[in-house]
């Protein structure tokens, strides 16, 4: 059973592999052997997650190789309660991925399709990778597929927004890569210090026995902060994001949003909040403050936009500030679980029903190749199908109760006003917001009159049998999370639980105590 | 005086044959492959001489030149690295020049071998007087336009005004040990009184100068980038790696191991050098649009990154994580190698007389024109900026995890300052990326010329990537170096 993880992390590769060499510039090849590998790592994240033991805290379906042999670095993969959904969202928005370029990508569709699932197995990566090192060198290679996914695939300002998207990202990322090998350093001394000096790239093993002073946590949150906050985003590091989705191409929107903002967030709970726990107390409120700036400030920009596109990226930069509230609502173990479980939810949430509006964004695109919302009005009745599907994921995205989205803002609402309540509140009214720019959107642009760029268009024809294979499977895992959201939750509880254990502000009280003697 | 014949039989050897290669010239009319073949064989029976002769001696500690493990890795990566300019040469026009050229060639290679080998300051001298000279004789003979006799005149200036600092500044260090030889001089911490004599201080800086002319670091980096545009793609890859290199070696085995007693002022040293040098390349690199004034700030900037490591092997800080500071250097300079001797192959195969490669714009559209040269820079572009999985990206690992551990605060802020400049550096390298794959080409394609050239951009790539996947050997490798203190 434990191999199948590892071949799902290493399916898309094969994928590339396959595409790259056998397809020879036959662009439907190139398609159906991306669709196949997609569908196959999906495959295989499935029967990981049905195989998922959920009484388990530690990682399982581990596959740990040595790779530098002297230096203890290792290709070691695993799963935990934390990554599990993220890894089969990952590959679920990858199918989408594939499904949303079938006819909008006809330029060099062998080298796309290759980068799609080079980003692919990045992406696997940084959610399995129980190495830093290893963790580092798939956090850093996804910036390469999706920078010539944006740079040659994307709008009229392409070049600017890949290369913005890139450098603003690595800038950041550099430190945190300091940050963690300054971990590494700090461990190697801590063991020394005992007499057993131990040299460990072991994300598990590091987060059960390091144990920084708290002034040097708080050098080390900030170095790691530098990159995790850029690629969340947390506002004002937040730039880079409009820009890069305007101009992405939908696949390159659908996995941005979808997965790799959530890396940002998974290196929050991974390293900062499990890792360093008194600076993460410390950094409560900063975060919490920049966190629902974010929300309000998102939802407002949102509500200003006329690009259909650049409103669901600034629903992002509201959206992400929930998952940063969440995971920083420290109280007590119970409050933490709660919050941190509800944040990795909305995660997911966010990657179902962001990439899924993105998605429609770009279906509607290349219908009308416009996103004005002014330009559209209307179209339910010419295109119900697509209405439908937009309609199901703006009230998952404005967090209907039966839908996935209500379940993790809830939660996390929920953990964060017991600890403290003006964030919380706030919070809410961001979500008010939200409901208001969104139904806005559909009202202005599914209902009333029919407006069309071009008078009588009747080419343009409802959604096809491929994109609503694109769609419906993310509706009903959508309308699956919010009817039973325990069989997800109750898979993330343990681990998280362990995390939320070391957060306690007891256990953290007594280290501090433990530095000033 | 046999024992020192056999530590440098293989560069004695070049010398030879390049002397020959010069005097055949004479009688040699019209153009021929012959020199370039015959270069090629010349380095090959060096090679032959090192690993069945030299590599079996085993001269004292003390003796002129030795053939420890660092010597015998410079000269492998000295032969290495000469072949692969060799290869980049053929597509030349060099006419009747070419007994020249390729002599002088032999002879880069020849000093490099001997510095990595020196144990001595006079031999260490002459090594890169052995480098620099024939660098003259290259420049001249290979452009004569006005371009090509300014860099030449510049460089010829600038580094004899170098070789003297580094000259006067050896002068100092006999005066204080009597002796030339850096076992004896490493052995004066003994003898010294405390505190240190300032003509020590004078000695270090003098010959730090020196040597940084020959790596490019700041202040003695600005004729790098009028020479490198002043010239042709191939000796701008000489220059931006053999001096470098040698340089490399002279700092580790002079600064980093001759001079314990000034540790904590080579460190400082080297942290404001360090420092100045990776911005000012950085910085300046964002502005350029002609492509080898951009390499020669990158190169610049990477000299910068390396000084890091030499400042912490002074420092002798503890080598857990991967390397001590100097085997950093090693193991930055063999990534080095694969990634600008790349590049500057990948230029060399693009230009034709009809179609001059000189400007980032003259790159465009290269992804559709030649996609695997194209991917090929890509690579080496990107692990010059240290992205995963290429030689780069270890290569900074190496050298900032050692800076990390080293317990010195200003060395971590040192760190933090080298990350940050890698994150600039991205700017200038991804505008060459984009505008490969994401310009339209102009102008007529022709298919990549320079078949051996094509040779070094196969083998600099199966290098970065090796390393980028696999660095566990090399790394292992560079530690069994013992360049610890």
């Amino acid at each position: 059973m434990d191999f199948v993880l590892l071949v799902a992390v290493l399916l898309p590769v094969a994928g590339a592999a396959v595409v790259m060499l056998a397809s020879h510039g036959d662009a439907h090849a190139a398609r159906r052997t991306a669709l196949a590998a997609t569908l196959a790592t999906l495959a295989a994240t499935v029967i990981v997650a049905v195989g998922f033991d959920a009484t388990e805290t530690a990682s399982q379906m581990v596959t740990d190789w040595p790779w530098l042999g002297s230096a203890g670095i290792h290709f070691a993969i695993g799963l935990d309660g934390i990554a599990l959904w993220l890894v089969v969202l990952t590959s679920l928005l990858s199918v989408t991925a594939v499904l949303v370029s079938w006819r909008a990508v006809e330029e060099r569709p062998r080298a796309y399709y290759a980068l799609l699932l080079l980003l692919e197995t990045g992406m696997l990566g940084v959610f399995t990778a129980l190495d830093i090192i290893l963790f580092y060198v798939f956090f850093e290679f996804t910036l390469i597929p999706l920078f010539f996914l944006i740079g040659v695939w994307g709008g009229p300002d392409r070049r600017l927004a890949a290369r913005k998207f890139f450098i603003y990202t690595l800038s950041g990322s550099v430190l945190t890569l300091l940050g963690l090998l300054y971990i590494v350093a700090a461990y190697h001394e801590q063991t020394a210090a005992l007499g057993k000096p131990t040299l460990t790239f072991s994300i598990p093993e590091l987060t059960a026995n390091l144990h920084l002073s708290s002034a040097k946590q708080w050098w080390v949150f900030l170095a790691l902060t530098a990159g995790f906050a850029i690629k969340v985003p947390l506002w004002p590091f937040h730039t880079w994001l409009p820009l890069a989705h305007v101009e992405a191409p939908t696949a390159g929107s659908v996995i941005l949003a979808g997965v790799l903002l959530k890396i940002g967030t998974y290196g929050f709970l991974r390293f900062n909040l499990a890792l360093l726990p008194a600076a993460s107390h410390e950094f409560l409120a900063p975060i919490a403050v920049l966190a629902v700036i974010g929300i309000v400030y998102g939802a407002l920009t949102a509500l200003a936009q006329s690009d259909i596109k650049r409103l669901v990226a600034y629903s992002s930069v509201s959206h992400l500030g929930y998952c940063m509230l969440g995971l920083f609502a420290l109280g007590s173990v119970d409050t933490a679980t709660v919050g941190i479980t509800g944040s990795l939810l909305q995660m997911v949430n966010h990657g179902l029903s962001t990439g899924a509006l993105f998605a429609l964004v770009g279906m509607l695109y290349e219908r009308y190749h416009t996103r004005e919302i002014r330009s559209l009005g209307g179209l339910a009745r010419k295109m119900p199908v697509l209405a439908f599907f937009f309609v199901v994921f703006t009230l998952s995205s404005i967090g209907l109760p039966g839908l996935n989205g209500f379940v993790g803002e809830f939660l996390v609402l929920l953990a964060m006003f017991e600890v403290r309540k003006a964030y919380s509140i706030i919070g809410a009214v961001g979500i008010i917001l939200g409901a208001f720019y969104m139904l806005w959107l559909v009202q202005r642009m599914l209902f009333g009159p029919l407006k069309e760029p071009h008078d009588g268009d009747d080419a343009v024809r409802d959604l096809d049998g491929r994109e609503i294979a694109a769609l419906a499977p993310i509706a009903a895992v959508c309308l699956w999370i919010g009817l039973c959201p325990n069989i997800f939750l109750s898979r993330m509880e343990p681990a998280v639980r362990q995390v939320a254990e070391r957060l306690e502000p007891a256990a953290t009280r007594v280290a501090i105590a433990h530095d000033s003697h | 005086m046999l024992h020192t014949l056999q530590a440098t039989a293989p560069e004695v050897l070049l010398v030879l044959l390049a002397s020959a290669m010069y005097l055949a010239g004479t009688f040699a009319k019209g153009p021929c492959r012959c020199w370039f073949w015959s270069s090629i064989a010349a380095l090959g029976l060096a090679a032959v001489v090192l690993a069945t002769w030299t590599m079996n001696s085993a001269p004292a500690a003390s003796a002129t030149a030795v053939v420890d493990s660092l010597a015998v890795w410079g000269k492998v990566l000295a032969l290495a690295t000469g072949l692969a300019l060799v290869l980049m040469s053929d597509a030349m026009s060099l006419d009747n020049r070419a007994p020249e050229y390729f002599a002088s060639l032999l002879l880069v290679v020849a000093g490099s071998m001997f510095v990595a080998g020196a144990n001595e300051l006079v031999l260490l001298f002459l090594g890169l007087e052995l480098i620099s000279v024939p660098s003259y004789v290259l420049l001249y003979v290979t452009r004569r336009d006005v371009a090509g006799q300014e860099s030449a005149a510049k460089y010829f200036f600038l580094s004899i005004f170098a070789s003297a600092l580094f000259l006067y500044g050896l002068s100092f260090l006999y005066g204080a040990a009597g002796n030339t030889n850096l076992q004896a001089i490493a052995q004066l911490e003994s003898k010294l009184p405390y505190p240190v004599p300032p003509s020590l201080l004078v000695a270090l800086v003098l010959v730090v100068a020196g040597l940084g002319f020959k790596i490019a670091a700041f202040p003695l980096h600005f004729y790098a980038p009028d020479v490198y545009q002043g010239t042709t793609h191939t000796l701008a890859a000489l220059l931006a790696w053999a001096p470098k290199a040698a340089g490399f070696l002279a700092l580790v085995r002079l600064v980093t191991f001759a001079m314990p007693y000034l540790a904590d002022k080579v460190s400082w040293l080297m942290l404001v050098l360090a420092a100045a040098t990776m911005t000012v390349g950085n910085v300046l690199g964002l502005l350029q649009t002609n492509l080898r004034r951009l390499l020669a700030y990158s190169s610049i900037a990477h000299a910068g990154y390396m000084l890091v490591g030499i400042g912490v092997g002074a420092l002798g800080g503890s080598r857990y994580i991967t390397t001590s500071g100097a085997e950093s250097v090693v193991f930055y300079l063999v990534a080095y190698a694969a990634m600008t001797l790349g590049v500057f192959a990948v230029l060399v195969a693009l230009a034709s007389p009809q179609r001059p490669v000189e400007t980032i714009d003259d790159l465009a559209g290269l992804a559709r024109s030649h996609p695997r040269l194209a991917l090929a820079m890509a690579l080496f572009l990107f692990s010059l900026t240290g992205i995963p999985i290429t030689a780069g990206f270890w290569a900074k690992v190496a050298i900032f995890s050692s800076a990390l551990v080293s317990g010195q605060d200003h060395y971590i802020t040192l760190a933090i300052v080298g990350m940050l400049n890698a994150a600039v550096s991205s700017y200038y390298y991804l505008r060459i990326i984009a505008v490969m794959y994401m310009h339209e080409p102009y102008g007529a394609v022709e298919p990549a010329g320079s078949r051996p050239a094509l040779c070094v951009v196969a083998a600099c790539t199966a290098v970065t990537l090796a390393i980028g996947f696999a660095p566990g050997p090399m790394l292992d490798w560079c530690v069994g170096l013992g360049l610890g203190r």
